[in-house]
């Protein structure tokens, strides 16, 4: 596991926060610390996602696509079979035993796809924490269907209406929120951002999927695989999939950030290639930030609310200054075409930010051999994004559908309506 | 020059650089410093003012729109600090804004245009200290906060590496609610008291006439910001300044 320098990855990291956070970002890192070296945390952990998360995921090799691609062995890491649908929740189960052993009752949390937010929303309710999740007001209308279901289950979902309305001003928010209710409450902050020691925590519990990785090549392939490949939004998959790699200079570490719509300003989010993001500090840390000659943050745009960031993990800004780590992006159509792909190829339905991977391991995949193997990190499942999908892939009978089912719900709140002024 | 301990209770208040528009600050701050107020914050807008509510936060987006940047900041301080020498002009601003101009480069520019202060609310103590001999050879005073949480170890170092007054807030949140002024506040500024003889400056929460004289006697600054730009938001700057005129004739001595 990578171990920070008192906060620093290289010159990224660190703790830029308001005064009145410092306390409780100490308190999290001496809990942290403490219990991070100890195998009986560890191993409560893995329960945890054994027992409530169906953990490990498995490693499914893609024979047929691999076969069409006519390059390297091409396996996928199957994060979307997780409770929830997306390597979120590993995160949020390692926070809610840190949340339990605080005594805290409240936890927020900022989501940008809102996978996040629905795996706060779950431990919340199966902790039974009162949760208020932050969300940017577009992404809101973008995933509407996890807000749905965060609700569902007894959250407070807040959409913010600032600035460009998606995850960076969630985030303000959340530490807005965070800098009142500091003392009764756990910010679960839900990538590899932020101040510390969130990098480092947010990793350390999302390492169990390379952990994973590294035994079933092992066992599956009979070796390390050649190159690991994970989407980069805020990071936390990707250092999850990278983490128990990071000493084996044989394995070749890919980051895929969104290259959206081209690479001019306000229309993508790649953040680590040169010429995109350059040093700032923010948002409570150092990193490469999309930004202005002022240090404004700049505005992003991505296919996948879950990529639409501003920022990038503080520990990916290091290991890919250093080569370690090597920053690669795919566009918006390049990303459609990876779903379809897959979907039709080998009937797995991707998350868009997932597909990023796709996109991006596909395209390395065919200048390899037949003798290596790839394993591409699936962070998430594309069942949220059925709106969007179908946005991209327009057809008629399911606008018409929509339609349909948009009369008989409002037939049905008027007659609910109706039903409760006559009683 | 910056308060004295035990002095009479000043007002600080507050400019957003851009807002409502470059042309009109100049103007605004005349009208401030007409009204009686000798302290006033230059905030250089952010696009993620994280310590600021709603009132100072719109205020930077309008800000930005309006073209309010680090350079026009230092364009408006240039003048203002020439054309009001008694009073003292605080750089207010986020910490990647200065970053990106380069750290070094802006407090030689803030201290050779007449800035005195700095106040970065991003920027911890730790990575504060470091600078401590250069601001000292400029004579720019970092303004340190304090919070309600801070640990007393920790209000020892902060206020050891503040310089002109210590920026207190009042409460836990952020900028632009209210505040309670009872004896636990009281408690609050006496623990910080142990510590330093700078002058105390209470922010976060003083929204009126009530609030000042609550601190009257307790502190020798009170920052009244976000109302004072809420002020300039819904009537204009002319009234805005009438209002805290008014307010500065009515507070006890």
């Amino acid at each position: 596991m990578i171990r920070s320098n008192n906060g620093y990855f290289g010159e990224f990291g660190g703790r830029f926060v308001p005064e009145i956070l410092l306390p409780a970002l100490t308190e999290l890192e001496e809990l942290f610390f403490e219990l991070r070296d100890d195998p009986a945390f560890w191993q409560e952990y893995l329960t945890l996602t054994q027992e409530f998360s169906g953990r490990p995921t498995p490693l499914t090799p893609l024979r047929r696509l691999s076969e069409q691609l006519g390059g390297a062995q091409i396996w996928l890491k199957r994060e979307d079979l997780n409770h929830s649908g997306a390597h979120k929740i590993n995160n949020v189960l390692g926070q809610g035993l840190l949340v339990q052993r605080m005594g805290k009752k409240r936890v927020i949390a900022e989501t940008g796809a809102g996978q996040h937010g629905l795996a706060t929303a779950i431990m919340s309710a199966k902790l039974g924490l009162d949760a208020t999740i932050y969300m940017g007001a577009d992404d809101i209308e973008r995933q509407y269907s996890n807000v749905f279901w965060m609700r569902q289950l007894g959250a407070n979902v807040v959409g913010v209406e600032t600035g460009s309305r998606t995850l960076k001003e969630a985030l303000d928010e959340a530490l807005r929120d965070w800098a009142a209710s500091v003392e009764t409450t756990h910010y679960v902050l839900g990538t590899a951002c932020g101040p510390a020691p969130f990098p480092e925590l947010v990793s350390y519990f999302q390492s169990v999927i390379s952990q994973e990785i590294k035994q079933q090549s092992m066992t599956q392939i009979g070796k390390l695989p050649d190159e690991v490949v994970a989407c980069v939004g805020g990071g936390s998959n990707a250092m999850g999939a990278f983490s128990a790699f990071l000493d084996d200079s044989e394995v070749k570490l890919v980051g895929i950030e969104a290259g959206g719509l081209s690479l001019e300003d306000g229309q993508h989010s790649v953040r680590l290639l040169k010429g995109t993001g350059e040093p700032g500090i923010a948002q409570g840390y150092k990193t490469l930030f999309l930004q202005n000659d002022d240090g404004q943050l700049g505005e992003t745009h991505s296919i996948a609310a879950g990529l639409d960031y501003v920022g990038v993990s503080p520990i990916l800004a290091h290991l890919s200054q250093t080569g370690r780590v090597t920053p690669d992006s795919s566009s918006d159509t390049e990303v459609t075409d990876a779903f379809q792909l897959l979907m039709k190829t080998e009937g797995i339905i991707p998350a868009m930010e997932s597909a990023h991977a796709l996109a991006g391991g596909f395209k390395r995949a065919k200048t390899m051999n037949k003798n290596q193997h790839m394993v591409i990190n699936l962070s998430g499942r594309g069942d949220k994004d059925i709106f969007n999908i179908a946005r991209a892939f327009p057809q008629r009978d399911w606008t018409e559908f929509l339609q349909r089912e948009a009369e008989r719900s409002t037939d049905q709140i008027n007659a609910h309506l109706a039903t409760e002024l006559a009683g | 020059m910056f308060p004295k301990q035990n002095d009479a209770l000043q007002v600080m208040s507050h400019a957003v650089i851009g807002f409502p528009n470059l042309a009109e600050n100049e103007k605004a701050i005349d009208g401030l410093v007409a009204a009686g107020v000798n302290l006033i914050e230059l905030q250089v807008p952010f696009s993620d003012p994280v310590a600021d509510g709603h009132t100072l936060a719109n205020a930077c987006y309008d800000a930005l729109k309006q073209g309010g940047s680090v350079q026009a900041t230092l364009d408006l301080a240039e003048k203002v600090c020439a054309n009001h020498p008694d009073v003292n002009f605080i750089l207010m601003s986020y910490l990647n804004p200065l970053y990106r101009y380069g750290l070094q480069a802006l407090f030689d520019k803030a201290a050779a245009v007449g800035i005195k202060g700095l106040i970065i609310p991003d920027w911890p103590v730790e990575e504060v200290e470091p600078w401590l001999p250069t601001f000292d050879d400029l004579d720019l005073s970092p303004i340190m906060m304090v919070t309600p949480n801070t640990p007393a170890k920790r209000v020892e170092r902060i206020v050891n590496a503040s310089r002109g007054m210590v920026y207190v807030v009042s409460r836990m949140g952020v900028t632009g609610h209210e505040t309670e002024w009872g004896e636990a506040f009281e408690a609050y500024l006496k623990n910080i008291r142990v510590y330093t003889d700078l002058p105390l400056a209470v922010g976060f929460g003083v929204r009126s006439s009530d609030d000042l004289n609550a601190i009257t006697g307790k502190a020798e600054v009170a920052a009244f910001c976000s109302k004072y730009i809420e002020w300039q938001r819904h009537d204009g700057s002319d009234i805005a300044a009438e209002k805290m005129k008014t307010m500065i004739g009515e507070m006890k001595h």
